[in-house]
């Protein structure tokens, strides 16, 4: 009996409509449109909190509505309350790309990646020195988005963004606040490699220079330098991973 | 080891964290918080919870392990939490007794359980579950609940009375959400408190709740403490003795003198109950 409760329960809070029969089967109908009300205003709250400009771009109605589809699907997976906004961008971006100002899922990309770096996990508490021959370390807190409009430039227009290749790097601070700071498509393929940390420094600059045809010459070299300075100074890039251990050493 | 925690503790709530870990006010003796909000996460959050922890004894409470949920528990979660409370060393962590998931889909929300014997062998069973998982004493708080119960299950107080005994388990007694249901629902909330054993009570929670138009009122967590909530806590120490007694304030969050003059009438009314003894 508890379980069958317990699915009305979940119908009456997130189907797009309550049921009569979900409502009948629970009885006291009014009381259990609170809650549907408790919970739908709470989740709407923290995706609102989320993506405000998201929100005032397409107005509230069209933003509510795609909170009501999203939750239609069954409601949060997420016990973390954080993490509902991300599930709610997942469902909707697609559909805003269809329905709404070109440029608006790109402003929802990037105001979920500033969201999900401000809430990231902490960086590791031990990282070894920077060095091409290693394999780099990079902060948990950073998102690389590659967009088609440069909707970090706030305000957003009146008339909205022109359309233009952008890469972004967001992370999070030493005051925990997400900063956006403008790549080129170098350096947003390196990021994305070195977050990846499949291979040392040096293998992955070679990979991305032959990826973009671009050789790795005097000029390319100070530009890295000055990259690698400035990741190292924002704490983009945290060091290095620890050498294996060689099996020769004492134990 | 765990540090004691005693007398008047405040939830250490992000928007009040900042003045309250600058102030570092004495009249806090300890602080409460929720571990979903820390566990995996780094930034300002871990930031607020190191501080604090300098100062202060740390106690946890749950949002999303919910003991009526029908769905088995997250052992990854569990584990993770296991960890966390670990590291705090908290002397015991607690969770409500609801429903807060269905199927996997969580609701953010506490959702009343029906009042019955299959919901008290649900619930009984998932804190011992849950107990052996994390490795500290658990604790469960009694919640607020909107929706009419049927009629031919057990009365509030039974059912908390019911998975208390039946899972040998500790309670977090919320005075506020007795109150609530006591004004919606028309009963005694001193013959709920009665109901209770005292000896099973490890922590209290006070809290202000809406009193909306039509008369419902919600545990929002988001107004002053009400006098009658204030005498329902008077009764309820003299009834269990000197258990610890949280300030929640989870939404519209005043500024900290504000909490903080709460605080001191909890202070006073649990100085006063501890000096006129236990009543039986």
């Amino acid at each position: 009996m508890f379980p069958e409760r317990a699915e009305a329960m979940h119908r009456i809070c997130f189907d797009m409509e309550p049921s009569e029969s979900d409502l009948g089967l629970l009885g006291s109908r009014d009381r259990w449109l609170v809650y549907r009300d408790l919970v739908r205003s709470r989740l709407t709250h923290i995706v609102a909190a989320a993506l405000p400009r998201t929100k005032n771009a397409i107005g509230e109605h069209a933003f509510g509505r795609a909170v009501d589809e999203w939750l239609s699907t069954g409601g949060p997976k997420t016990r973390y309350l954080r993490h509902v906004p991300a599930e709610l961008a997942t469902f909707a971006i697609p559909v805003w790309r269809g329905t709404e100002a070109p440029w608006v899922a790109d402003l929802a990309s990037y105001e979920l990646a500033a969201w999900n770096v401000r809430h990231a996990p902490r960086d590791p508490s031990s990282v070894a020195e920077f060095a091409f021959d290693r394999k780099p370390v990079i902060t948990t807190a950073i998102e690389v988005l590659r967009l088609t409009h440069p909707v970090h430039d706030a305000p957003t227009p009146a008339l909205g963004y022109e359309r233009g290749p952008v890469w972004l790097c967001v992370y999070r601070d030493a005051t925990h606040q997400p900063i956006t700071t403008k790549l080129n498509a170098i350096a947003a393929d390196l990021l994305d490699a070195w977050q990846r940390a499949d291979r040392t420094v040096a293998q992955s600059v070679e990979q991305v220079a032959a990826a973009h045809e671009t050789g790795i010459g005097p000029a390319f070299v100070e530009k890295l330098a000055t990259l690698i300075a400035d990741f190292i100074d924002r704490r983009i890039i945290l060091g290095g991973q620890s050498p294996p251990r060689d099996p020769g050493q004492n134990a | 080891m765990s540090r004691e925690i005693n007398g008047i503790g405040l939830g250490l709530r992000y928007d009040l964290a900042t003045e309250l870990l600058e102030r570092r006010p004495a009249s806090v003796s300890w602080v409460e918080i929720h571990p979903e909000n820390y566990v995996d996460r780094g930034g300002r959050y871990r930031e607020m919870l190191e501080l604090a922890r300098r100062d202060w004894p740390v106690v946890t409470h749950g949002l999303s392990s919910c003991l009526g949920d029908p769905a088995p528990f997250d052992a990854g979660y569990l584990s993770d939490l296991r960890t966390f409370l670990s590291d705090l060393e908290v002397p015991w962590h607690s969770e409500h007794l609801c429903l807060g998931a269905v199927d996997g889909r969580f609701f953010h929300d506490l959702l009343p359980l029906p009042f019955t014997d299959e919901a008290v062998r649900t619930a009984s069973q998932r804190l011992s579950e849950m107990r052996d998982a994390i490795g500290v004493p658990l604790a469960f708080e009694n919640v607020s609940y909107y929706a009419t119960q049927e009629p031919n299950g057990l009365a509030e107080a039974d059912f908390v009375v019911e998975v208390l005994e039946r899972a040998d388990a500790k309670l977090l007694l919320d005075v506020n959400n007795i109150y609530v249901n006591a004004e919606n629902f028309g009963f005694d909330p001193k013959a709920y408190v009665d109901r209770i054993p005292a000896e099973r009570v490890v922590q209290i929670h006070v809290a202000g709740h809406l009193l909306r138009d039509d008369g419902l009122r919600i545990d929002t967590h988001g107004e002053p403490v009400p006098e009658d909530v204030y005498d329902l806590l008077d009764y309820a120490l003299r009834r269990i003795g000197p258990v610890p007694v949280l300030l929640e304030r989870d939404n519209n969050v005043p500024p900290l003198d504000v909490l903080l003059r709460e605080m001191e009438r909890l202070r006073a009314i649990y100085h006063t109950a501890m000096e006129a003894g236990i009543v039986p």
